[in-house]
């Protein structure tokens, strides 16, 4: 590592400041980091359009952080290139490695990482500061910013006399000051309550299509993912699991670990044995409508899936009602048959009692099926 | 990848190497060499040859009664002796004041703790005003002046004031080990044990004592170690009845050109002290990991009431607290007003050590402190050093617990934390004598520092780095690494983010660790005893050099001054608001 190339020819965040508006398209390849015997990262690939919200989604641990401070720059991956733009950031082959400060990108820390001995305005300051950006552009670039975030009045006061929101909007006008065509933020919002959570999604996306900035956005939070991002990314102990944009990841989930992770309640995941297409479990019987063409498959169905009726001639086999759970505009019931227990969803405006038998019938056409083997999709469209 | 903190680093460690390690080395390996003088004491003598002589002569030669085992065994007897009491006063005052309901804790606390801040020397001069006995020479102290008769020898000098002194000095040092045990225990601990039937006795054998037991050994340990370290005290209290400790022994064998036999002694006195801190360290890895007291969301400590005992406890606390901590200032102060020393009576008083211009018929022509050259160069050189070391410990201690911090992973950065922490290993003395070995000629570049002042802030900072190194690694640690990272993605350089993130925020971290350092440098005898010429005199130095030519009222007005400057240090520090129980709490954590 020691012979590691600094910036070369690097695109100084001065000029972008100028022209603004360069390509920030994000090539990822191969990416691998280890901590010791521990892989954080394994083999990732990843394009990033220019302009993208692209989201990482995934259970703790499974390596996002740690995907977002190796294009930061914070982390130095084991093997694997990264490029911006057009420019080679990391490289483990042509040993490449540009510091963070050289890859025109901003971050936002989940703590916010405000420095406590700053104004609000010197915090914003700092990085035009760093850039020498002259005194009067860098004093109107600052009012322009805090302007916008409404945080004019609040500039001369020290982090710790602002409330958590408006930390978060100081951590924000810090990544907008510099203008860089790249933002990584990794779960900004998750020390906010749930109500100026919502509000400041909405926000922040506006910020962020009005930059144009390419944005790698990191949460734990599924409706964050799926109401912000253009794509979400779902990993798994360092892997890529699904690149899809939102609403096709809820619909078509690749595997059986993207079907379980996706979706409040979780989806039914049923193991069931067949032939042709109709299968069963010994509860359960099913007909798929088309032919997985295998024998052991794993049945997904999302709760919406389920069709339930009181009614007691109503087609269907028939369930027994074993749970109420009432949560606002709908309802969640939990059904039994044999031994096979599932989840359905149900308006709220609809009434079952507890052991009250009902009718169940599935959606033929949302159902998915995973081969039981290989946990992954059967696609319909070849099977037919 | 240039990486301004790997080349700090290793800058760092090369520098460290050479002022921690090799000075070590260079002290084992001189005892192994023929020296230059040695010629006078054997004929077989090859300047610069290897020999075992030395180490021959000290452990097993006709003198080795005299020169090693003599010293060994008082070392080791006053030692634990005054380890005892210290532990003994330390954990029941600890337990007064943490956990019992007595009176008057805020203000009895900073009193129990002067003595430690007082230089040891202090306490050693207070008992000779008490206890002098004209036996061995000098005049008679304030006992034979009031009660009429001498007092028994071993009263005055020897192995009962030296551990008795010993004692009152580092009483505090287990004070603040144990209380910051006690602290730890959530009351709830016992009260949980009180439900399930258990009686008081029961509780406190069963429930607290384990919990502090660790804590309690570690002390033993630390203290023991800290003991054998010290020779101000025991040669004061030692040397005029021929009562020497294996430090004492260092200094007298120097004195007396007997260099190679004094760096044997050292070496000696080191490996005791390593002996201790690694049992001490061995003692507090097997049992406090298991001990650790988890602290729920409840964490409460109630204090114990004491009833009818709450005034006779404060009383018999306060009386200990004047005795040992107010007394001895006020007897230093009464000394130092005495036109002849051992004379008690008003016509006696003089202001002559103060504000009195040299006269031949008092001390030997001597000025008083306002115009005595000697005092006005000593105090100068005190303040200057103090103020030097004190600014290039905390810089260089800040900047490698940054390094250690930081880099944690980095098997050079564990490497560099751990030299700076091995001044602490070596008893005071020793490492006065190492250096004494290493910069006596020129080696290479390096000049023969000894006899300059350099030399003194060079190993004042040294010796205070594992103090300073903790309090960085302290400020460091709380400084949120994504601050830091948050200024290198805005694209700023390491020297920039050292300067504008790092440097700000633990400034006050920084400040009251420079005022330790300030306050300790100040009352430092040992260290620099062996290293000081009459150039590079300091406050404590010039008051030792006094005690041994018998001018015992300059000798107090000097200890005097050093007192009321480290005690104003600590009033400065305890109003920035880190008591210097805090503070010795965290370093020794
Ligand atoms: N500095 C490090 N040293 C050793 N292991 C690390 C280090 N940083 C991260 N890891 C490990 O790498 C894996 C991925 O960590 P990462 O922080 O990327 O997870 P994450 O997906 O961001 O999780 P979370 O959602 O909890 O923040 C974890 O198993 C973690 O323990
Ligand atoms: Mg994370």
């Amino acid at each position: 590592m020691e012979n590691w190339q600094g910036a070369h020819g690097a695109l100084t965040r001065k000029t972008i400041l100028k022209g603004g508006g360069i390509m920030a398209k994000i090539s990822i390849r191969n990416l691998t980091k280890r901590y010791g015997d521990m892989t954080a990262l394994n083999n990732v690939s990843l394009e990033i359009d220019n302009g993208e919200f692209l989201v990482l989604l995934g259970p703790s641990g499974c390596g996002k952080t740690t995907l977002l401070r190796c294009l930061a720059g914070l982390e130095t991956p084991d093997n694997g290139e990264i490029i911006i733009g057009d420019e080679v950031i990391f490289s483990s082959k042509e040993k490449i490695m540009l510091p963070p400060g050289k890859r025109n990108l901003g971050m936002v820390f989940q703590s916010y990482a405000l420095w406590p001995h700053m104004t609000v305005r010197d915090n914003v300051k700092f990085g035009l500061d760093v850039i020498k950006t002259p005194k009067e552009a860098s004093d109107r670039q600052l009012d322009e910013v805090l302007a916008k975030l409404g945080m004019g009045d609040l500039s001369e006061r020290y982090p710790s006399e602002l409330s958590g929101g408006q930390q978060q909007r100081v951590a924000l006008a810090r990544l907008l000051a510099t203008k860089p065509p790249v933002f990584l933020m990794d779960e900004p919002l998750s020390n906010l309550d749930a109500r100026l959570r919502m509000d400041m999604r909405v926000e922040l996306k506006r910020f962020q299509s009005d930059a144009g900035a390419t944005t790698v956005y990191v949460t734990h939070d599924q409706t964050e993912a799926m109401t912000m991002s253009t794509r979400v990314v779902v990993m798994k102990n360092g892997e890529i699991q699904q690149v899809s944009p939102p609403a096709e990841l809820y619909k078509q989930p690749q595997n059986t670990f993207v079907a379980d992770f996706i979706g409040m309640p979780r989806i039914n995941l049923i193991e069931m044995q067949g032939d042709g297409q109709i299968f069963s479990n010994g509860d359960i019987t099913i007909d798929f409508g088309w032919k997985p063409g295998i024998k052991n498959v794993v049945l997904g169905a999302r709760p919406e899936d389920l069709k339930i009726s009181s009614n007691p001639k109503a087609h269907g086999e028939t369930y027994r009602v074993m749970a109420i759970l009432p949560n606002g505009p709908e309802t969640i019931v939990q059904l039994q048959r044999g031994k096979t227990v599932i989840i359905g969803r149900i308006g709220h405006d609809i009434i079952f009692e507890k052991n009250q038998e009902v009718k169940v019938t599935y959606t033929q056409t949302s159902l998915n099926v995973y081969d039981a083997d290989t946990q992954n999709l059967i696609s319909p469209i070849n099977n037919i | 990848m240039r990486d301004p903190v790997s080349i700090v680093m290793l800058i760092l460690l090369a520098v460290l190497a050479y002022l921690v390690i090799w000075p070590f080395f260079q002290l084992v390996i001189n005892t192994f060499t023929w020296s230059e003088g040695s010629r006078r004491i054997s004929r077989e003598a090859v300047p610069g040859q290897f020999t075992w002589f030395y180490w021959l002569q000290v452990t097993a030669g006709p003198i080795s009664g005299k020169m090693l085992y003599g010293p060994l065994i008082n070392t080791l007897i006053t030692g634990i002796i005054s380890t005892i009491l210290a532990l003994i006063a330390g954990g029941s005052l600890a337990w007064c004041i943490v956990r019992s309901d007595m009176p008057g804790k805020r203000w009895l606390q900073p009193i129990l703790t002067l003595p430690y801040i007082l230089p040891s020397f202090a306490v050693a001069l207070a008992w000779e005003t008490v206890f002098r006995s004209p036996k061995v020479g000098g005049q008679p102290g304030l006992y034979e002046a009031i009660l009429g008769i001498a007092p028994p020898e071993w009263l005055s000098y020897g192995v009962v004031p030296i551990s008795i002194t010993l004692a009152i000095h580092y009483f505090p040092f287990a004070y603040l080990l144990v209380a910051g045990a006690l602290a730890t225990i959530d009351s709830q601990m016992e009260e949980s044990a009180l439900i399930s039937g258990a009686g008081k006795l029961t509780i406190l054998r069963r429930i607290t004592f384990p919990v502090v037991a660790p804590a309690f050994v570690a002390a033993i340990i630390l203290t023991f170690g800290k003991t054998i370290g010290q020779f101000a005290l025991p040669f004061l209290l030692g040397a005029p009845t021929q009562f020497h400790t294996v430090a004492t022994m260092i200094y007298a064998n120097l004195a007396l050109g007997l260099d190679s036999m004094a760096y044997v002694l050292a070496v000696i006195l080191i490996a005791m002290s390593l002996l201790s801190i690694w049992l001490s360290n061995r003692f507090i890895k097997k049992k406090s990991g298991r001990f650790e007291t988890i602290s729920g969301k409840g964490f409460r400590s109630r204090e114990i009431a004491l009833g009818n005992w709450r005034w006779f406890i404060f009383s018999v606390v306060s009386l200990f607290g004047f005795v040992v901590g107010i007394l001895p200032i006020i007897l230093l102060g009464v000394q130092s007003v005495m036109l002849i020393d051992g004379f008690y009576g008003l016509e006696n008083l003089t202001s002559h050590f103060w504000i009195g211009k040299s006269n031949l018929n008092i001390a030997g022509g001597e000025p008083g402190v306002i115009y005595n050259k000697i005092i006005l160069g000593a105090t100068w050189n005190t303040l200057k050093l103090a103020f030097l070391s004190a600014v290039f410990a905390s810089v260089i201690g800040i900047i490698i617990a940054y390094i250690a911090v930081r880099r944690a992973n980095n098997p050079l950065a564990v490497l560099l934390d751990q030299i700076a922490f091995i001044p602490f290993l070596f008893p005071t003395i020793a490492f006065g004598a190492m250096y004494l070995t290493l910069f006596a000629v020129p080696v290479g570049p390096i000049p023969a520092l000894y006899g300059t002042f350099t030399l003194l802030v060079l190993i004042s900072v040294v010796s205070r780095l594992p103090y300073s190194v903790k309090t960085g690694i302290t400020a460091v640690t709380q400084i949120g690494q994504e601050l830091e990272e948050a200024a290198e993605v805005a694209g700023a350089s390491w020297g920039r983010r050292f300067r504008k993130i790092i440097m700000p925020l633990a400034s006050s971290g920084i400040m009251s660790g420079m005022m330790v350092s300030f306050v300790g440098v100040m009352r430092e005898l040992s260290l620099i005893i062996l290293l000081i010429t009459p150039a590079t005199r300091v406050l404590m130095t010039a008051g030792f050099g006094y005690a041994e030519e018998g001018l015992t009222q300059l000798t107090n007005a000097l200890v005097l001054i050093v007192a009321l400057l480290t005690i104003s240090g600590e009033l400065i520090l305890w109003k920035i608001g880190k008591g210097r129980m805090a503070r010795l709490r965290e370093k020794q954590s």
